[in-house]
């Protein structure tokens, strides 16, 4: 209970001031000779460990011709290895009291398992096995090109709206190809995919120097140290492909899509701006903005378009917008807002109170409580993604993948409590800017009669 | 994202977030990770399966083909939860979680969204709308500006049985997030203007959900099951949202917003005394008010399986749930059940996943759900599939049900199902947020205050009998309901042959 005593002297102390009390996350960080990065931070609020490993392959940088393939293969990592066979790794987990899931993002695909933290070594066991050895056969592929359609299905075909605010909009946003493709996949290439794709692509990318391992929770480092030498010290590496060019040639002129929905009752409306480099100096500064912009229904375009104007519904946005977070991806970037709107109104009406909440901000920055309460914000939102040993595993396994140095966890905070409202006017007059933007106003089609 | 697994219901999100406490525990599993930024005690013995490992095996690394023995056992450590009353009849419960430098506070109030659904619909999902849009001394826009400026989030949410308040801040500023906690359930002014544009806004949100197949088929299960109990409402007809007046709302909150009618959870990074000064502070001086009684629970007895079906054509999937009724949580077969779920559809490695979905790839996001609240309860369900597999799905969804009702399951399930219960149950004490529900759910439901403390021992305790005649009683789909929304005309052969078949809209 070192850390809690820690952080209630560090709230007693702090109550003059928000700006003190870091979270203090400890980090161990090493590689094995074999490339693999492993990161094991101890936390002691709660009896659980995260076991999480994030390979460096994410549905951005998937083959061209074969989209959504990233994520099929995530599905079969499920499907069996030399000692786990198909659908075990579940069987074992819940038996061991935890909870599993693994997903697809931009630039790197995770698998992890929250248990009881008296089960690390398990947890260990069974990602190493299929670290090492992945065994699926053709049979198991064609169940899981069956579910991943199901999915599609269900998360997309089948629902209103079809998640267009990142699906659509980073297609039309976006020129790259590995930008601009559909990431969850077309169905004609879910169900293409042959068993020897997936064992290639496997042996590409799936290997331990392409790799990080995170453990975080109620455990000893030295003795999980000691467990991951075990399990992984003697899985060879693989030569890595070098990563294609992902980069975005600048964008010179908006682009205004319309779309419509069978489904869809009520009309929708997406904005993607693109964002700066995450290394630039206008990163915090964006970061800072979006959350003025639209961190919380208190903010500009919420109390603009929702309650003064009464066009929208609702409003929500930012950055990595459904995917993740603001450090866990390695690329080009936008920042989305996405609103339901009320019949009778149009797109255009939209852009117009937007454009004028933008100029507003342009013209004179954000005043001196805006700033403050948006870095208040930044941390209280830092936190939550730090509450819980999966959302620690995350943060550390992102800086540890992308930057090579999980201790950034720890120095977050201090960037962005450094951002000026100079800066946060300058990045709004330099990016949120019609020709840097792309919309897609989505209504529903003509109902036919029944 | 995309994920190996759904962690809620798609399309359901919004509108289950504050609904169903232990679906949302159920499927939340792992509370991770990556939520946005910018937007808002020890286990049971461990399986017999895994007891084989030798120690000789285990020394040699590369050749370990199963799985490493857990470490050495803990003692269980749930949390401290603090417990008072207020004079006032507030109930105070405070539970020290020192994982990040936050607090959070959950008020509930037993106010369920089909409380006075007959002559107001709508009444009690408006009343929660509003009350943080303005108070006596405050504006909304004041209201959003004061949370932000501690790091703040106010949300109200109604449920079945209960409209809750939850606030979160940074811990430095637990009074002030109390000051504005208290204020929006005290003093919620119902501002003209405000109550106004939240009842365009509400009915539009309502033709948006309508448009998802998730929720048109829950509503209709609801009803279905409960019948003319409040809990057979969901929401109101849009058109009907007008006549709610700005007076009726403030009788609503004035009759139920009271502290004798209400819970106050506060979960975080906080030392007791001084936080239950500022709870006395800020709450102390609430006025306790008559409460209405309590609605008398009539629910509709169902001789024969119903299935109802809403049309959606041009639908490329099927959305099914069977539904039957279930006891009310507090009920002595709640554990039971909730394990009899498990096993059958209520985790990962469950029958009904292995059967249709990693077996015969009908489906991504098969599930099912003991969802026991106050008043009465109901066990479900559901998955969606492409058309041509309904009655399929259909049929193998009913041979599991009845198969766990006609044999026992073996000890290996079982034992697997009681460590997966356990170790939940554990994992909820990671976050605040999900502390702070279960412990709320606690007193919402008129569970046992020792819940946590003696849910292992009441989970350890299951017999294979026990689950088999669980199944029996409440996996009675002979009596049950099941609703299918899809493309009629595609899946009108395949629906026939499960029941009498009434195609609802």
């Amino acid at each position: 209970m070192k850390t809690a005593r820690l952080w209630l002297a560090a709230s007693l102390l702090a109550c003059a001031s928000a700006n003190a009390s870091p979270a203090d996350v400890p980090v161990v960080y090493d590689k094995l000779p074999n490339g693999l990065k492993v990161v094991i931070s101890e936390a002691h609020a709660a009896p659980t460990v995260t076991v999480a490993v994030y390979y460096g392959i994410g549905f951005r940088v998937e083959p061209k011709g074969q989209t959504g393939f990233a994520h099929l293969f995530e599905h079969m990592m499920f499907q069996g290895s030399e000692h786990v066979k198909k659908f075990e790794h579940a069987k074992i987990v819940e038996a061991n009291g935890g909870n599993l899931n693994g997903s697809t993002r931009l630039d790197y695909t995770n698998y992890y398992e929250t248990l009881p933290s008296d089960r690390v070594e398990t947890a260990l066991w069974l990602e190493a096995d299929r670290m090492r050895s992945l065994d699926v056969s053709d049979e198991n592929l064609k169940n899981q090109q069956n579910v991943v359609s199901e999915e599609v299905r269900v998360n997309v075909l089948n629902q209103p709206y079809a998640l267009f605010e990142w699906l659509d909009l980073w297609q039309n946003a976006n020129q790259n190809w590995f930008n601009a493709h559909n990431f969850y996949g077309d169905l004609h290439d879910i169900e293409a995919a042959k068993i020897e794709d997936v064992r290639q692509f496997f042996k590409t990318y799936y290997a331990p120097n392409n790799a990080v391992l995170t453990i975080v929770g109620d455990v000893d480092a030295a003795a999980v140290r000691k467990m991951v030498d075990k399990y992984f010290a003697s899985i060879p590496q693989q030569t890595i492909p070098k990563r294609p060019d992902v980069s975005e040639p600048a964008q010179t002129k908006e682009k205004r899509i319309k779309q419509t929905d069978k489904l869809a009752n009520v009309p929708a409306f997406a904005i993607g701006w693109h964002l700066p480099d995450q290394n630039s100096a206008d990163y915090a500064p964006a970061v800072l903005l979006n959350l003025i912009l639209q961190g919380d229904d208190g903010s500009r375009f919420y109390e603009r378009l929702v309650k003064e104007k009464q066009i929208s519904i609702d409003w929500s946005g930012g950055i990595n917008y459904d995917l993740g977070n603001e450090f866990d991806y390695d690329g080009p970037m936008l920042l989305v807002s996405r609103t339901l709107y009320k019949p009778g109104h149009t797109a255009d009406e939209i852009l117009r109170e937007v454009d004028a909440v933008i100029h507003d901000l342009q013209q004179k920055g954000p005043t001196a409580r805006e700033l403050a309460d948006a870095k208040v914000r930044f941390r209280s939102n830092y936190y939550d993604a730090l509450e819980t040993t999966a959302g620690k595993a995350n943060l550390l396994a992102a800086f540890a993948l992308f930057r090579d140095d999980p201790s950034q966890i720890n120095k977050a905070l201090p960037l962005f409590d450094a951002v000026t409202a100079a800066q946060i006017q300058s990045v709004a007059q330099k990016y949120l800017v019609p020709e840097n933007r792309t919309t897609i106003d989505r209504v529903p089609a003509a109902k036919e009669e029944k | 994202m995309i994920a190996l697994r759904a962690l809620s219901v798609v399309g359901w999100l919004r509108f289950a977030r504050c609904q169903i406490r232990e679906y949302a525990t159920l499927r939340n599993l792992s509370t991770t990770d990556n939520r946005q930024l910018t937007t808002r005690g020890p286990l049971g013995p461990r399986p017999s399966m895994f007891a084989a490992v030798s120690l000789a095996l285990a020394t040699l690394a590369f050749a370990q083909t199963t799985p490493p023995p857990p470490g050495p056992a803990r003692p269980i450590q749930w949390p401290s939860v603090i417990e008072s009353k207020l004079g006032n009849g507030l109930t105070v419960v405070l539970v020290p979680l020192h994982n990040v430098p936050k607090i959070t506070a959950e008020l509930s109030f037993l106010a369920g969204r089909g409380t006075a659904y007959k002559t107001e619909p709508g009444v009690a999902q408006l009343a929660a709308r509003v009350a943080n849009e303005g108070t006596a001394t405050r504006t909304s826009i004041e209201i959003k500006q004061q949370l932000r400026s501690i790091g703040g989030v106010l949300t109200i949410g109604v449920d079945n049985d209960a409209t809750t308040m939850t606030a979160s801040s940074l811990a430095d500023f637990a009074p002030k997030l109390l000051d504005l906690l208290s204020d929006v359930a005290r003093h919620p002014a119902y501002p003209q203007s405000e109550v106004k544009l939240a009842k365009t806004n509400l009915a539009q949100e309502i033709e948006e959900q309508r448009s998802t197949p998730d929720f048109l088929a829950q509503e209709e299960l609801d009803k279905a099951l409960f019948g003319a109990h409040p809990y057979g409402f969901t929401v109101p007809d849009p058109a009907s949202i007008k006549n709610v007046t700005r007076a009726a709302l403030k009788t609503f909150a004035a009759a139920y917003y009271a502290p004798n009618n209400a819970t106050l959870v506060v979960v975080g990074d906080f030392e007791p005394a001084s936080m239950r000064a500022e709870v006395e502070r800020t709450f102390g001086s609430w006025k306790r008010v008559p409460l209405p009684p309590a609605p008398k629970v009539v629910l509709p007895l169902r001789d024969k399986r119903q299935i109802y079906v809403i049309d959606r054509p041009g639908s490329v999937q099927s959305t099914i749930i069977i539904g039957a009724p279930a006891p009310p949580r507090r009920s002595p077969d709640y554990i039971p059940l909730r394990t009899t779920n498990m096993i059958y559809g209520g985790s990962f490695y469950s029958r009904l996943t292995r059967n249709i979905r990693e077996g015969k790839g009908y489906t991504y996001s098969p599930y099912s759900t003991a969802n026991l609240r106050r008043a009465a309860g109901s066990f479900e369900t559901g998955a969606s599939v492409r058309n041509e597999v309904t009655g399929p799905t259909i049929l193998e969804m009913l041979y599991e049900l009845d198969r766990m009702r006609v044999a026992p399951v073996t000890a290996e399930e079982l034992e697997s199902a009681k460590t997966y219960s356990i170790g939940g149950m554990e994992l909820e004490l990671e976050a605040q947020s999900s502390l702070a529900s279960r412990i709320s759910s606690i007193y919402i439901d008129e569970l046992p205050h020792d819940f946590l403390q003696t849910f292992r021992d009441k989970i350890t305790a299951i017999t294979p009998a026990e689950v088999q005649r669980s199944a029996a009683r409440y996996f009675d789909t002979y009596r049950g309901a099941i609703v299918v929304v899809g493309d009629y005309k595609q899946i009108k052969d395949q629906l026939a042959p499960f029941g009498d078949v009434k195609v609802v809209k």
